[in-house]
């Protein structure tokens, strides 16, 4: 044979690709010799377009950096604005801020069931997942008056304060979820043509994972118990109770069992928040949108996403304009360092499944 | 890959059937139509009585959404300026910066937010007046 | 620890901004040296960010590493400023696997040069010609107005501002017409009762 080798472009017109990206994948009959990912898709130049506005403009395109959870991006943007500008917002909104980051967790957790499942052919898993997605949108539209690109955590506090009776419509939905996440173990983390096809696929060993800086489920998956609500508490979350689960196995079972008892852990948080929600302003005054300045200062924020730590650099320069803002998602690192390695010498037909075991999401590689 | 009986493993899947017995999730959608939610960010509404024509809502506004026109109305009187603000669907991302900064609380959202044309001109929008 | 890198690599006073954040400003010749030493004597070995700050009435680049311990309890940031024009830096992808990704995305948004780091090709922007993106002369509105329309339809737009003072103005002349009619009404008044009496 002289043509044996044939190179073929994963994405990003693909179902089982993670969003709008590529990987050029070089091919010996099914198995990979060598991956390259290519970004470009979706570059919005956010970090350029904060510098053109005030913080409190800048607020509302922060959310649209990560399309699946953009909550931990408002949550780093307000925290990074607070403290540079030294602000302190209200226990009550704490816990709001809380509750809001937990159920985005949920609620990506179960974008991954869904991308998982599709990505081995089980598409009723996924259609059960996003069903089971859309209620706790439905919380959030009520709650903040959007489904997807929330805008709800503002630079000292939050915008709205919880409408009436709607911690019980949460934990009506927590004991419901309770329940329905046992159905997830028995259709999907159980089932044989899963463990078939995820144990031993995509393998990464501690060692590797702990030098070239992977977060989350990555880190988790073999062994480290990471998480940044954990090593470095922000908000209240050194006040609750919760574990941080891990896996020895480093594939992508190991992952998907991690991100299952995380979806419990988020169950459980929110418990605690629902039960301990305090009473008070969910708000500080802050001035007009063309008075608040930020010194000439930087700063380092980060919280943990549902796929990993997710930080943000913010200097600000005297005026009220932020001078840089840079995000540090989980993805830059898992798609480029990560990917290209784990999928030298994988099958074709793995790609999806190790893609959507990392949760890489493209918008935030690219900003 | 080796292959071996996982009894439980191809079992257990098996309670998806269950389903079937089920209330589906989805709604029918033109027969049933999906309750509005209160407070959510539709499209925008404007009292003309309160409206005062000080475009805050313009100035904070970071998408140039917002501009202030001259329409045959009845204006507030305190309305300096005898401008109304008019939003580019075009350009507005919801973000519902304007509603906050409206110091006579006159601008705000509605729950209706189906626009449905096919003519991009019409994305030029007009609050209603309520 | 402090003392030691204040004494040892000729720094200011590092600063401690939270519990597991540090910072210090250090002179590039040394930022490498400090790096090792951090990454040799303590747990500092997880390369986490490289992130460039435009100080363009300042003249210079604030490059800052992010080095996190192995715990993730405790952040290092290192600042080191360069110069804004042809920068050369040193690369660190031998050291940290992932700084080759991280300086990629750099020199294509700033237009950094990294030395030693073998793949600097550009990361999303495609065949970009105009200057680095992310660099302060760069003008994004000019650069739209530029290449892109606006939507037509949108010119009845009006000054709030400037139709505030005319009417302002308007409203003025108006009351003072108002006042000097009433003024000669007014005095026409009082000759017409002069005269009836």
């Amino acid at each position: 044979m002289e043509n044996k080798h044939i190179t073929i472009f994963h994405g990003p017109q693909h179902p089982g690709i993670t969003g709008n990206m590529s990987v050029e994948l070089d091919l010996i009959g099914e198995t990979i010799q060598k991956a390259t990912t290519h970004v470009g898709y979706l570059h919005r130049g956010f970090e350029k377009l904060v510098e053109r506005r005030t913080v409190i403009q800048a607020f509302t395109i922060v959310c649209r950096i990560c399309v699946p959870e953009p909550d931990p991006n408002e949550a780093n943007f307000a925290a990074a604005v607070e403290e540079l500008a030294g602000i302190e917002i209200s226990e009550r909104s704490k816990y709001i801020r809380v509750m809001v980051l937990e159920l985005s967790r949920l609620a990506a957790q179960f974008l991954w069931l869904a991308g998982q499942s599709g990505s081995i052919g089980l598409y009723a898993v996924g259609q059960w997942a996003i069903a089971d997605r859309d209620l706790i949108l439905d919380l959030f539209e009520e709650l903040t008056g959007a489904r997807v690109y929330h805008m709800y955590i503002y630079p000292g506090g939050v915008r709205r304060d919880l409408p009436e009776g709607f911690l019980e419509r949460v934990s009506k939905l927590l004991s419901y979820m309770k329940k329905r996440l046992k159905d997830y173990d028995d259709i999907f983390i159980n089932n044989s043509s899963f463990k078939n096809r995820a144990i031993g696929v995509g393998i990464i060993s501690k060692e590797e994972a702990l030098a070239n800086g992977y977060v989350g489920q990555v880190l988790r998956g073999c062994g480290i118990a990471a998480d940044v609500r954990k090593d470095a508490p922000y908000l209240i979350y050194g006040d609750l109770d919760f574990e941080v689960p891990t896996e020895l196995g480093g594939d992508v079972y190991a992952r998907a069992l991690v991100r299952r008892a995380e979806m419990d852990q988020s169950v459980h948080i929110l418990e605690q928040v629902v039960e301990k929600m305090p009473e008070g302003e969910i708000m500080v005054k802050m001035p007009a949108h063309r008075k608040f300045k930020l010194p000439k200062d930087d700063t380092w924020v980060k919280v943990e996403s549902a796929r990993g730590e997710f930080a943000y650099y913010m200097a600000g320069d005297g005026t009220e304009k932020i001078r840089r803002m840079q995000v540090r998602g989980p993805s830059l690192v898992h798609a480029y360092t990560l990917l290209e390695n784990l999928l030298v010498g994988a099958e074709l037909s793995d790609v999806a499944l190790i893609m959507n075991s990392l949760g890489i999401c493209p918008p935030e590689i690219e900003r | 890959m080796k292959w071996s009986v996982d009894l439980k493993g191809t079992l257990s899947p098996l309670s998806i059937l269950g389903a079937f017995f089920q209330k589906p999730n989805t709604i029918a959608y033109p027969a049933v139509k999906k309750e509005s939610v209160v407070g959510y960010r539709g499209f925008h509404t404007n009292v003309l009585a309160d409206c005062i024509g000080c475009a805050n809502c313009q100035d904070v506004c970071m998408n140039d959404a917002i501009d202030m026109i001259k329409v045959d109305a009845e204006y507030n009187e305190k309305n300096s300026s005898q401008c109304i603000p008019r939003i580019d669907y075009g350009r507005c991302c919801w973000c519902s910066l304007c509603t906050d900064v409206c110091p006579p609380d006159s601008l705000k959202l509605e729950e209706d937010y189906l626009n449905v044309t096919n003519n991009a001109n019409d994305f030029l929008y007009m609050p209603k007046d309520k | 620890m402090f003392k030691t890198i204040k004494s040892n690599f000729a720094t200011a006073d590092v600063e401690v901004k939270r519990q597991d954040l540090y910072k210090v400003v250090i002179k590039y010749d040394r930022l490498s040296a400090l790096i090792d030493f951090l990454y040799n004597n303590y747990t500092y070995k997880i390369l986490n960010a490289i992130t460039c700050t435009d100080w363009i009435e300042e003249g210079h680049f604030a490059l800052t590493y992010l080095i996190t311990t192995e715990d993730r309890s405790n952040t290092f940031m290192i600042q080191t400023l360069v110069g804004r024009e042809d920068t050369k830096v040193e690369s660190f992808s031998k050291k940290f696997k992932q700084a080759q990704i991280m300086e990629r995305d750099l020199h294509e948004m700033y237009g950094i040069d990294f030395i030693g780091n073998d793949n600097l090709k550009e990361l999303s922007l495609e065949n970009w010609v105009h200057t680095p993106p992310l660099r302060r002369e760069f003008d994004t509105l000019e650069f739209v107005n530029e290449h892109l329309t606006f939507r037509e339809g949108r010119e009845d737009n009006v000054d709030v501002k400037a139709e505030t003072k005319r009417l302002r103005a308007l409203k003025k002349a108006q009351k003072e017409a108002d006042k000097k009619a009433k003024e000669a009404a007014d005095a026409s008044a009082l000759k017409e009762n002069e005269d009836g009496k």
